[in-house]
C-alpha cells in the first residue's frame, strides 16, 4: 500500500460515552459554574468571575454567594501546561487593571529578534513579518503563568481541583448539566484496585469547557449539536524543548525551511525564557503528505543546525514535551460558542492566531468574555444559551475575531506547499488580508492523502539529540505501568498505518510489533497529536502524563 | 480510637534542586512541594485504623512554614478530621528541636497511637518518630511495613536486611511508617471540598536550639558516562585495567 487516508482508520468519536442523558448521581457535588481546565482561558475565566460575584456582593449582594470550581486533569496546575511563549500582555492588564506589567510572571520582555529560512547549512535572515513582530511582548512559561493565575483565582475563594479530568458531559435534552470525572485506582484490565475512587458528577449552571487544544468534551458537543465551521479545525504539532544553554541568548529567533520539506507548513521559534534558559520548539502541519514526517526527529535535526547548535551544545536538556495547536483560524471557528449550560473558551474551539503563534491572550480573553456572560445570566436566572449567547457577541465585536479575521487565510495558503504558500502569504499580509481574501477551501487532516515520503536519518547522540524515550523521560511522566489503556485504535490497523503513528506520536506511544500495532499508554504526553489524525484521546486517571515544570 | 499523624512538606522527588546563593539551602523558585511521600502511609494508616475501629479521631500535625498549611490540607482531604500547624519559618535539618516541638504538642492530647514516616525525603534523618517517642516515653517501633492492632496491643513486621522482624508493643506507641504498609487512597473531590471546612489550627511557636549546624550542602556529583570497553572474552583485559586504573575498585 503505498498511499492512504488516515480517516479510513480512525475509529468515531464515541459519542455515547462522552454525551450522557442518564440523570447525574445522586451524589452528585453541586457547583455554580465550573470550569473544565485549568489554563489561561479557565483560570481567567474564573477569576473574572470571582472578581464580578465579589463587587456585586460589595454593592448589593443580590446573586449571594457562588461556587466557582476549576476541573484540572493535571496532578498539580501547570504540568500539562506547554506554550512557546512570547505574549501579548494585554489580557492580563484587563484582567489585572491595578497591576503592572511588572508584576506579572513574565521573564523577560523581547528587545531583539530575527527571522531565518535555513537551508542545511546557511542560514539566511528575512526581514521580520508583521505579523511575527513582538515589540511590546514578554517571554514567559506557560507552567508559571498558569500557577500564578492559579493562586490569584483561590485567593480569590475560586476551588481549584488538579487531578480531576472530566470524561463525560452530563446532559438534558440540549442542556449541558455538568459534567463526569474520571474514575482513579483501576488495574489494566479495568479491575478496582486497593485504592480505587469512583468517579464523581459534578453539576453546574454553568459549564465553561476551556479544555484546550483538541478538547475532548468540546469536540463532542460540537458533534452532538451539529457545530462546524465553514472550514474544518486543522492541527499542527509542536515540540519544545527547554535547554540550559551554554551561551547567552538575547532574542527571539524563528525559523522557517530546512529541515522541513517542502509540503510541509511550519517552523521553528527560539526564546530566551532566561539569559541562559533557552525554549526552542518545532511547529509542524498535521497535514504534511509525507507518511513518515516526525516533528520530534525534525527537531533534533534542526538542532544540528549551526544557529541552534552554538547555543546548546556544551548546555543540558531539562525539559521536553509535546502539545498540538489548531491552526484552523477564523474559517474554522464552530458557528457558536455558548449554548444552554454551556460556553466554550480558548484552544478548544480555536482563538490562535496562527501567523504569530499566538493564544494565550486570546484564550484569556475569551475567559474574561465568557465569565461577562455568565454573571449577567446568573444575576437574571437564565443561563439558556440565548443568554450566554452574549459571549459570542462580545467575542465578536472584540481583537480575538479582527485578529482572526485579519490572517484568515495565511495558513490555508500553504496547504499547496511552502513556496506557493509563503508568497501568497505574503501578499495577504501586505494587503491586510484583502489578497486571497476568499475563503480557501481546507480539508480535515484525517483526509489529506499520506504517501512515502522523506525520512529523518538520525541517531541521537544523547546528548544534542535524544530519542523519544529519553525525551519523554524529560516530560517527568510518571503514569503508572498498569493504568488501563486510554487511546482507542482501529482493529485491524495495516503495518503501513501503524508505522505513520509511530512518527505522528512525539513520545514513542505506538509501536510497529509483528502482529500489528502495539501502544504503550503510559508514554503519552497527551499532545492529542494520534486524535487528530488516529487513534483516538480518552482522558485517563488524573495526575497521569507529563509533569512540566517550565515549558 | 484517637491518633495524630505528624507529616511535613518536602519538595517533590522529581523536582530539580538548586541551592541557594548561600549554600545551606536549596532555592525554593519553581520547585514543586508535597506531603513527604511516607508520610501518606502513616496518614493512610491511621485512616484505616480509625475506620475499623468504627469512631476515633485523627489529628494531623506539621512544624513547618505558613505554607505547610497546603499539607495538612492534603491529608485532610485523604480524610483526617483536623490539623494543627506549629508555624515556624526557621528551618532546622537538626531533628531533634522539631521532635521537642512535636512532643510538647502532642503530650496532653491523649493519643493512643502516634504516626510519623519512617523518614522525610530532603533531611533523610530518620529520626523524629523515634525522638518523640523518647521525649514522650512510649515505645518506638519504627519502618513498619504491616500492622495491627488489637485492643491496646499492637503488632507490627519491621522489614530488616534479609527478613522481616515481627514485635508486639503495648499501646499507646510511636509507629514510623515503611512503604508498602498500604496503598494511599487518592482524596476524592468531595473530600477536598471537605477539607477547606475542616479545623486548622495555626500555632505561632519558636523553633528550639539544637546542636547541629548545617554548614553546606552540594549536589550529587554527575554520574559519568557509561562507556563500552569492548565486547566478548576480549574485552576482559580492557575491562579489569578500567576497574583498576580508572574505578580503582580491584
Ligand atoms: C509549541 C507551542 C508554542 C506556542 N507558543 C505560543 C506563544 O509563543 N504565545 C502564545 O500566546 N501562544 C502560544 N501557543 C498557544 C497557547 O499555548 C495556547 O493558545 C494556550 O495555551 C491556550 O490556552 P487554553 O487555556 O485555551 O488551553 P491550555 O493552555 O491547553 O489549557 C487547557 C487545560 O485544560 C486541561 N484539560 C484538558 N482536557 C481536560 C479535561 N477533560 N478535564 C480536565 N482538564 C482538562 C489541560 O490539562 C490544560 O491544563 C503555543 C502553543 C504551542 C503548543
Amino acid at each position: 500500500m503505498s498511499q492512504f487516508v488516515p480517516a479510513d482508520y480512525q475509529p468515531k468519536l464515541p459519542l455515547d460515552r462522552l454525551i450522557l442523558t442518564d440523570p447525574p448521581s445522586e451524589e452528585r457535588i453541586e457547583m455554580d459554574v465550573l470550569f473544565v481546565g485549568g489554563g489561561p482561558a479557565g483560570l481567567a475565566g474564573a477569576i473574572e468571575l470571582a472578581k464580578l460575584v465579589r463587587a456585586d456582593n460589595e454593592q448589593d449582594g443580590s446573586l449571594g454567594t457562588v461556587s466557582i470550581g476549576v476541573l484540572e486533569k493535571a496532578g498539580a496546575l501547570g504540568e500539562h501546561s506547554l506554550s512557546g511563549a512570547v505574549v501579548n500582555p494585554r489580557a492580563l492588564r484587563e484582567l489585572f487593571p491595578g497591576l503592572s506589567d511588572a508584576d506579572f510572571p513574565f521573564t523577560t520582555a523581547v528587545t531583539k529578534e530575527s527571522v531565518y529560512l535555513l537551508s542545511d547549512r546557511s542560514a539566511t535572515r528575512v526581514p521580520t513579518p508583521p505579523s511575527m513582530k513582538n515589540h511590546g511582548n514578554y517571554i514567559a512559561s506557560i507552567c508559571e503563568i498558569v500557577r500564578w493565575l492559579g493562586e490569584k483565582a483561590e485567593g480569590l475563594g475560586v476551588d481549584i481541583f488538579p487531578g480531576f479530568p472530566a470524561e463525560a458531559l452530563l446532559t438534558e435534552g440540549d442542556r449541558v448539566l455538568g459534567v463526569r470525572t474520571v474514575a482513579t485506582g483501576r488495574d489494566r484490565d479495568g479491575s478496582e484496585l486497593s485504592n480505587f475512587m469512583p468517579q464523581a458528577d459534578v453539576t453546574a449552571k454553568v459549564t465553561a469547557l476551556a479544555e484546550g487544544t483538541r478538547g475532548l468534551l468540546s469536540q463532542a458537543y460540537c458533534e452532538w449539536q451539529n457545530l462546524t465551521g465553514e472550514n474544518p479545525q486543522i492541527f499542527a504539532l509542536g515540540v519544545k524543548e527547554l535547554w540550559e544553554l551554554s551561551r547567552p541568548l538575547d532574542q527571539v529567533i524563528h525559523t522557517m525551511g530546512w529541515p522541513l520539506p517542502k509540503n510541509a507548513f511550519g517552523g521553528s521559534f527560539f526564546y530566551p525564557l532566561e539569559p541562559t534558559v533557552g525554549a526552542l520548539g518545532l511547529v509542524v502541519g498535521l497535514d504534511a503528505p509525507g507518511r513518515s514526517l516526525d516533528v520530534h526527529e525534525l527537531l533534533q535535526a534542526l538542532k544540528t543546525h549551526r544557529v541552534f547548535r552554538e547555543y546548546l551544545e556544551g548546555g543540558e536538556l531539562i525539559e521536553w514535551g509535546a502539545k498540538t495547536i489548531p491552526e484552523g483560524g477564523f474559517y474554522a471557528l464552530p458557528p457558536r460558542r455558548s449554548g444552554d449550560g454551556v460556553v466554550m473558551l480558548g484552544d478548544s474551539v480555536g482563538f490562535v492566531d496562527v501567523p504569530s503563534l499566538k493564544g494565550i491572550h486570546y484564550a484569556m480573553q475569551s475567559g474574561i468574555f465568557a465569565a461577562r456572560a455568565i454573571f449577567s445570566a446568573l444575576k437574571v436566572d437564565d443561563t439558556s444559551g440565548s443568554t450566554l449567547g452574549a459571549y459570542d457577541r462580545m467575542v465578536d465585536a472584540s481583537f480575538i475575531k479582527d485578529d482572526l479575521y485579519r490572517t484568515r487565510n495565511v495558513r490555508l495558503a500553504y496547504k499547496d506547499g511552502f513556496y506557493k504558500g509563503s508568497v501568497k502569504a505574503g501578499l495577504m499580509t501586505i494587503t491586510g488580508g484583502r489578497m486571497f481574501g476568499n475563503r480557501i477551501d481546507m480539508h480535515r487532516d484525517a483526509d489529506v492523502p499520506r504517501d512515502v515520503g522523506e525520512k529523518t536519518d538520525l541517531i541521537p547522540d544523547g546528548k544534542l539529540t535524544v530519542s523519544k524515550v529519553d525525551a519523554v523521560f524529560k516530560s517527568a511522566n510518571a503514569t503508572r505501568d498498569n493504568i488501563p489503556p486510554h487511546l482507542i485504535a482501529a482493529a485491524d490497523v495495516p503495518a503501513e498505518v501503524a508505522e505513520f503513528y509511530t512518527h505522528v506520536c512525539p513520545a514513542g506511544v505506538y509501536e510497529v510489533a509483528d502482529d500489528g500495532l502495539r501502544i504503550n499508554a503510559p508514554n503519552c504526553v497527551d499532545c492529542k497529536a494520534t486524535d487528530v489524525v488516529g487513534p483516538r484521546w480518552m482522558p485517563r486517571e488524573g495526575g497521569s502524563g507529563p509533569a512540566y515544570k517550565r515549558m | 480510637m484517637k491518633i495524630a499523624v505528624c507529616v511535613k512538606r518536602t519538595p517533590d522527588t522529581e523536582t530539580r534542586i538548586k541551592i541557594a546563593s548561600d549554600g545551606k539551602s536549596i532555592d525554593e523558585a519553581g520547585v514543586k512541594f508535597v506531603l513527604n511521600p511516607y508520610d501518606e502511609y502513616a496518614v493512610e494508616e491511621a485512616l484505616k485504623l480509625k475506620e475499623a475501629a468504627g469512631s476515633g479521631e485523627v489529628v494531623v500535625v506539621s512544624v513547618g512554614a505558613a505554607s505547610a498549611q497546603e499539607t495538612i490540607r492534603n491529608a485532610l482531604a485523604m480524610g483526617a478530621d483536623r490539623g494543627v500547624l506549629l508555624k515556624t519559618d526557621a528551618v532546622s535539618l537538626d531533628p531533634l528541636p522539631t521532635a521537642k516541638l512535636l512532643a510538647g504538642e502532642l503530650k496532653s492530647g491523649e493519643y493512643d497511637l502516634i504516626f510519623f514516616g519512617k523518614l522525610a525525603i530532603d533531611d533523610y534523618s530518620h529520626a523524629v518518630g523515634a525522638m518523640v517517642a523518647e521525649l514522650l516515653g512510649m515505645p518506638a517501633v519504627s519502618s513498619v511495613s504491616d500492622l495491627t492492632v488489637d485492643g491496646s496491643v499492637g503488632t507490627a513486621e519491621r522489614e530488616i536486611e534479609g527478613g522481616v522482624e515481627v514485635v508486639e508493643f503495648p499501646l499507646p506507641a510511636a509507629v514510623t511508617a515503611e512503604k508498602g504498609l498500604n496503598e494511599p487512597r487518592y482524596p476524592a473531590l468531595r473530600g477536598i471540598m471537605m477539607a477547606k471546612k475542616k479545623p486548622l489550627d495555626v500555632k505561632d511557636v519558636t523553633l528550639p536550639e539544637g546542636g547541629l549546624e548545617l554548614v553546606a550542602l552540594t549536589l550529587p556529583p554527575q554520574r559519568q558516562e557509561g562507556r563500552i570497553v569492548g565486547e566478548g572474552p576480549d574485552a576482559v583485559p580492557a575491562l579489569i585495567d578500567a576497574l583498576r586504573n580508572e574505578a580503582k575498585v580491584l
